[in-house]
């Protein structure tokens, strides 16, 4: 009984350091050591990210090497100085992680269709990890309102 | 109101089933009965809508998703209970707009948004509600233009 206890604590103690470490790095904006805190087939998806054209919706779905990476490496481009602050993290023992996050910055280069304006946001997400049995990310969702971004950086058309 | 398809992974059933009868009522359309299990004092997060009360704020909340989406269809994509108590649950909310919401006017278009939620419970009653979604994203749906002019059409 208190083996099975103590097992169950270590194993979400160790999905939620994971998560935790993957905040940390995403702070000294270590793309590189964010992706390998992923598997390497790790889901991404990032449901706000959707941007519609014409002919084609873009969203932000797929994998964290192929979508993941470059939307990362996007942001800290278009806001230098962008940081998070973690406000809780809730784990499990099968390696199911949430992480309610502050993320802010300020923007100094375009993103998707918002010029900059030189004007910053702070917003708070909340993202739903797996971590594997080898203690890597294999899935990465986020949730965050955009709109609220898209204000305080001074863009106020939807599309 | 149709019933939610409650699909998905749940563990911890113990903790999760004020969490689970709390949906099952949303997704009836009987927001007594899913506020019967919230504390009057249950703080209730829902940036998206603007909302940072009490249940009575979050009871306001979810009446107006009701009538403004009497079809409505909630699917649970995934939920889980962490060891803290906290209950996460990804679903999808679907609906055909019957009134305005929100701000936006009643176009009768289709709302098909995904949205995290994450409920803590206590003694069997649910002590906070926080709620995250892509606001752009409904008023997309919705056919809302711009944030400055969100009931203009």
């Amino acid at each position: 009984m208190t083996l099975a206890g103590e097992r169950r604590a270590r194993s979400a103690a160790s999905a939620a350091g994971v998560v935790q470490e993957f905040f940390d790095t995403y702070r000294r904006q270590d793309v590189h050591t964010m992706v390998d805190l992923c598997a390497p087939n790790a889901d991404f998806s990032y449901l706000p990210f959707e941007m519609w054209r014409k002919q084609i919706v873009l969203r932000g779905d797929g994998k964290v090497s192929t979508v993941g990476k470059p939307i990362w490496a996007g942001l800290i481009h278009a806001f230098p100085d962008l940081t998070n602050e973690v406000r809780s993290i809730t784990a499990d023992d099968n390696g199911n992680v949430a992480a309610e996050v502050v993320i802010g910055g300020t923007q100094a280069g375009p993103w998707g269709p918002i010029a900059p304006r030189g004007q910053a946001f702070s917003e708070p997400h909340l993202f739903v990890f797996h971590v594997n049995e080898e203690n890597k990310i294999d899935s990465i969702t986020g949730y965050w309102d955009n709109a609220s971004i898209c204000r305080q950086l001074g863009h106020l058309e939807v599309d | 109101m149709t019933a939610s398809p409650m699909t998905g992974s749940q563990t911890g059933s113990q903790q999760v089933d004020p969490v689970a009868q709390f949906w099952r009522a949303i997704a009836d359309g009987d927001v007594d009965t899913a506020f019967a299990r919230v504390a009057d004092d249950a703080k209730v997060e829902i940036p998206p809508a603007g909302i940072l009360g009490t249940a009575k704020e979050g009871r306001e909340f979810f009446a107006a998703t009701v009538t403004a989406f009497p079809d409505l269809l909630l699917t649970i994509k995934k939920s889980f209970t962490g060891s803290d108590g906290a209950t996460i649950t990804e679903l999808k909310l679907e609906g055909t707009q019957a009134a305005d919401y929100l701000g936006a006017i009643n176009q009768e278009k289709h709302l098909d948004i995904d949205q995290v939620w994450m409920l803590r419970t206590d003694n069997g009653a649910i002590r906070s509600i926080t709620g995250y979604w892509d606001q752009n994203m409904l008023y997309r749906r919705l056919a809302v233009k711009r944030l400055d002019q969100v009931a203009l059409v």
